[in-house]
């Protein structure tokens, strides 16, 4: 589901064209487009960098935890995992709806991590600093606009 | 927010149609990548040309219906077609409509849309027809197809007119959505198959039609060449797609026709179409064969190896892309190798394995059980790599992929779906497959063939229907199974015999006595040959010796008439409330006591009490305990009272309960109602403690469990409550002097209690009437061993 797709489905359904809101809110949609764009490029390039700095701090501030254990397997699965939600985020960005992030990142997610006996706690806490090292690198405009993914991601997952 | 599973059937809402960042990031996501620069471009482009798009979507909707007054007037000869068309109704002013989240409130709001249906003289109509015609002879324009002839409105008749002119619009109007969009998916996804919707004849017609609505639609951006191509390119499209013959069923190889399983709509398959299945070919470029490995990797080990493990195998991958092995060799290897091992034998039990081999290698779960036990005989018997042996050798895997396609899932769009194991496959197909370790397809197969006879209909607990505050249905403490609940309408509660025992029936049990009232509630029966004989009761105790006493009934009319209340209304009722005309004429002998029940029943208190503040499940459920006197069996029997309430309401409801044949033979013309079965759980809400009374014996099974399993096919109904407690207590291991004291003990009471009662009833055949109310009887929950 995007804005766009939403909006056709709610016209399709009463069988009528586009309405003048609806054609505003995607025109809207568009003009939004670079930023958008803007946003999905920096948080590609810096994936890496994002990751890095998000685990690192997340370990400072939950020092005991599977993935500072000295497991190696738990470090590299945790920082790909991590990798994966930023990845989520970019697409839900472009599209500008929630919907591949809840259906691919959220739904079950918890589950899937209480499964594999990973805290939820220091879960969120780790989305919490990257959210926060991927919002430092942005403008504040920019911040704004993905913020509230983030957001979503970590509703999603509080325990 | 966590899933939650209904009945085994996950919701499913496949995107149907894509606009240009669905598809750009559905391709990205299926290969677990960003977004490459090509595709970067491709959404800036698309943005940057939102403006424009807008502009032909409002322009287009502004002429909405000269465009399609143009294509109607191409092919409709003798009179006007647009006063066929029907207009979806004006909701413009009602309350919240047309407000669209993240609108933006413009200070004077630029209205586009004509509301109105407007009234076409036949001139109007008439001059715009010539102009047309004549400016469209004068344009180049498609050329119209052989065997056109324009359609006599008359003789078409008004109904098929009207299917027309919608048909026309709705044209039109997916044109703009697919406009918006910037993707023209909408169109394919919609009108491919009208064809075979849409009669034959008119086939020729329509296109003409759409041809034509393509013609006049061009002719409002004569001077801007962007948009006109944008929008031939759409209607060309949607031309194109029309002309396609329906497509065929996809049908699943292998099975009979008759098993195909649930066929869902061609659009399904038609969205899917943009999930591409790769093939590995020897010609094919470098990088398409190594997408074509990827493919690979992510349909045997969910997700790119190098990516997500740092393995990689590069002696399989240069042989498959050497033509050295073929794409069905590398898929066994992958299966056969230490990491598939690793990551989807070791970890899992046998069942949950095999389940897991399905879905990577033939790209579906398991159809049966009995496809389950064969593949279980041959992993058992010969190990893992025999088990993949089996799957990759399949005809089915011939069938589907062959030597040279990469397995792929097979889910919804892609073929017909299997019912039976629906909901299991499709949780199967998600993400998070490998993390559930319990094998799901066996257990659900196991539970269609297992019958569960001491579950309820309502819930997946074993009776939770025992009333209680608030809701009937207790809180759920289990966790959510995905599995469908395997309640027939035939399956029946287990109910405890509380009242007396019946001599026929499920309940016929031979040790109780016959006579009501010999063991579990106190009896109220109205004696009416007492009035017939003179006696006015009003209030006054009948003389000592009139009248030799059996101590079953009370005839006593305030008595009678006060238990009424006390059980219809399970409580005493205030003087507001109370039937007085009703109470009149039943101590007057005009009506009897079944009368006096259902004009109680009928009245406003007991209606507001039980009826209009309750959700249906739960009045019904108390309705018939109050009037039946026992809780509702199960499914059946629900059903038959949700159809009566729906369609004849509350008063039928009561009339039902009080004319069938089970209230006249358990309470006949005279009795009052008394609880005659409880249910376990309400059996044991009663004990101390809300317990089933037995702690230190059983402390495992106080939730009903031990006590049906230690009772499977009997029949309860007619087993009083105190027995089970010692057969469970025998079964459970109690101290022999324990069990062999209080077994001394309840003989003993049994016996009495069948002396008692067989006394009585001998009394109750030498005197007809008696009249002095009968003593407290023994309650069941007394004698229960502590």
């Amino acid at each position: 589901m995007s804005i766009i797709t939403r909006a056709i489905a709610s016209a399709d359904r009463e069988a009528r064209y586009l309405s003048s809101g609806e054609l505003q809110a995607i025109r809207d949609f568009y003009e939004a487009g670079p930023q958008r764009l803007r946003i999905a490029s920096i948080l590609s390039e810096n994936e890496p960098q994002i990751v890095q700095l998000g685990s690192q701090r997340f370990w400072q501030r939950c020092p005991y935890t599977p993935s500072n254990s000295g497991n190696p397997t738990f470090r590299a699965s945790c920082m790909r995992d991590q990798g994966w939600y930023v990845r989520l985020i970019v697409y839900s960005v472009i599209v500008g709806d929630i919907e591949p992030l809840q259906r691919i990142g959220v739904n079950g997610a918890k589950e899937m991590y209480t499964s594999l006996e990973i805290p939820l706690r220091n879960l969120v806490e780790a989305l919490r600093c990257l959210k926060e090292v991927a919002l430092e690198m942005m403008t504040v405009e920019d911040a704004s606009e993905v913020a509230p993914y983030f957001d979503y991601l970590i509703q999603g997952m509080m325990p | 927010m966590s899933t939650t599973a209904n009945g085994g059937s996950p919701v499913v809402c496949p995107q149907r149609y894509h606009t240009v960042p669905t598809t750009v990031i559905t391709q990205a996501e299926q290969q677990d990548r960003y977004l490459k620069h090509s595709e970067l471009n491709e959404l800036a482009s698309y943005f940057s040309s939102g403006t424009k798009l807008m502009e032909i979507a409002a322009t287009l909707t502004q002429n909405a219906e000269a465009i399609v007054s143009a294509g109607a007037n191409r092919i409709f000869v003798w009179g006007t077609p647009m006063a066929y068309l029907e207009k979806p109704p004006n909701r413009k002013n009602l309350p919240g409509y047309n407000v669209f989240p993240r609108q933006r409130i413009t200070t004077a709001p630029q209205e586009t849309l004509k509301q109105q249906a407007p009234f076409y003289p036949f001139y109007q109509d008439w001059i715009s027809k010539v102009v047309d015609l004549g400016r469209s002879l004068l344009d180049d324009k498609d050329p119209v197809p052989e065997g056109f002839s324009p359609i006599n409105i008359r003789r078409y008749g008004p109904d098929r007119m009207k299917k027309s002119m919608r048909d026309l619009s709705w044209f039109l109007r997916y044109v703009t959505y697919a406009i918006v969009a910037g993707d023209s998916s909408i169109l394919t996804v919609n009108v491919k198959g009208l064809r075979g919707i849409i009669p034959e004849d008119v086939t020729i017609a329509t296109v003409v039609a759409m041809q034509t609505m393509k013609w006049k639609a061009l002719t409002y951006f004569k001077a801007d060449a962007e948009a006109a191509a944008i929008i031939k390119q759409h209607f060309d499209q949607m031309i194109a797609d029309y002309q396609v013959a329906k497509p065929t069923v996809l049908l699943r190889q292998g099975v009979s026709n008759d098993q195909q399983g649930l066929q869902l709509p061609p659009s399904y398959s038609s969205a899917a179409a943009h999930r591409p299945k790769l093939v590995m070919k020897p010609n094919l470029s470098a990088t398409e064969k190594q997408d074509a490995i990827k493919a690979a990797y992510r349909q045997v080990f969910e997700r790119d190896i190098t990516r997500a493990y740092g393995v990689s195998l590069a002696d399989l991958e240069s042989q498959v892309k050497s033509g050295m092995i073929s794409m069905k060799e590398f898929i066994r290897h992958l299966g056969q190798s230490r990491l598939y091992r690793k990551e989807f034998y070791e970890p899992f039990v046998i069942s949950r394995v095999i389940e897991l081999a399905f879905r990577h290698f033939l790209g579906r779960g398991v159809s049966s059980i009995e496809e389950f036990q064969e593949h279980f005989a041959i992993i058992s018997k010969a190990g893992l790599a025999a088990l993949i042996n089996a799957l990759v050798d399949s005809q089915e895997y011939a069938d589907y992929f062959g030597e040279e396609t990469v397995p792929y899932l097979r889910g919804l769009g892609l073929e017909a779906q299997e019912c039976r194991n629906w909901g299991a496959q499709i949780d199967l197909f998600k993400y998070s497959a490998p993390v559930r370790k319990v094998p799901q397809f066996l257990t659900l197969f196991g539970d269609y063939q297992k019958p569960l006879p001491d579950q309820h209909p309502y819930g997946a607990g074993n009776d939770p229907l025992e009333i209680q505050f608030g809701a009937i249905f207790p809180p759920e403490n289990t966790a959510h199974t995905a599995r469908p609940a395997i309640f027939d309408e035939d399956s029946r509660r287990i109910l405890i015999n509380c009242g007396a025992g019946l001599d026929k029936g499920a309940s016929h049990s031979p040790g109780l006595g016959k006579a009501p009232g010999s063991l579990g509630t106190r009896v109220l029966r109205f004696n009416r040959s007492a009035i017939t004989n003179g006696h006015t009761l009003n209030g006054k105790t009948p003389k000592a010796g009139q009248s030799t006493n059996v101590n079953f009934s009370s005839s006593w009319a305030e008595v009678v008439i006060h238990g009424t209340y006390r059980q219809v209304f399970g409580r005493d009722v205030y003087d507001g409330q109370r039937q007085t005309a009703a109470e009149i004429k039943l101590k007057s002998g005009e009506i009897t006591v079944r009368d006096f029940i259902r004009q109680v029943a009928k009245s406003r208190p007991f209606r507001s009490l039980y009826w209009e503040s309750l959700y249906i499940t739960k009045a019904i459920e108390y309705i018939h305990r109050r009037l039946m006197g026992r809780p509702t069996y199960g499914r059946r029997e629900m059903n038959h009272y949700y159809d009566l309430c729906a369609r004849k309401g509350f008063y039928a409801l009561v009339d039902d309960i009080l004319d069938s044949s089970e209230y006249l033979e358990a309470f006949g013309e005279d009795t009052v109602p008394y609880e005659r079965y409880i249910t376990p759980r309400g059996y044991a809400l009663r004990g101390l403690r809300g317990e089933l009374p037995l702690p230190k014996v059983a402390p495992e099974d106080h939730h009903n469990n031990g006590f049906h399993s230690s009772y499977k096919g009997m029949d309860y109904t007619g087993v009083i409550g105190v027995v089970p407690h010692f057969h469970r207590a025998l079964k459970h291991g109690m101290p022999q002097s324990a069990i062999s004291i209080k077994l001394e003990e309840v003989k003993q009471l049994r016996a009495e209690m069948t002396q008692r009662a067989a006394e009585q009833a001998s009394e109750d055949r030498e005197e007809s009437s008696e009249f002095s109310p009968q003593p407290e009887a023994v309650q069941p929950v007394e004698v229960a061993p502590q």
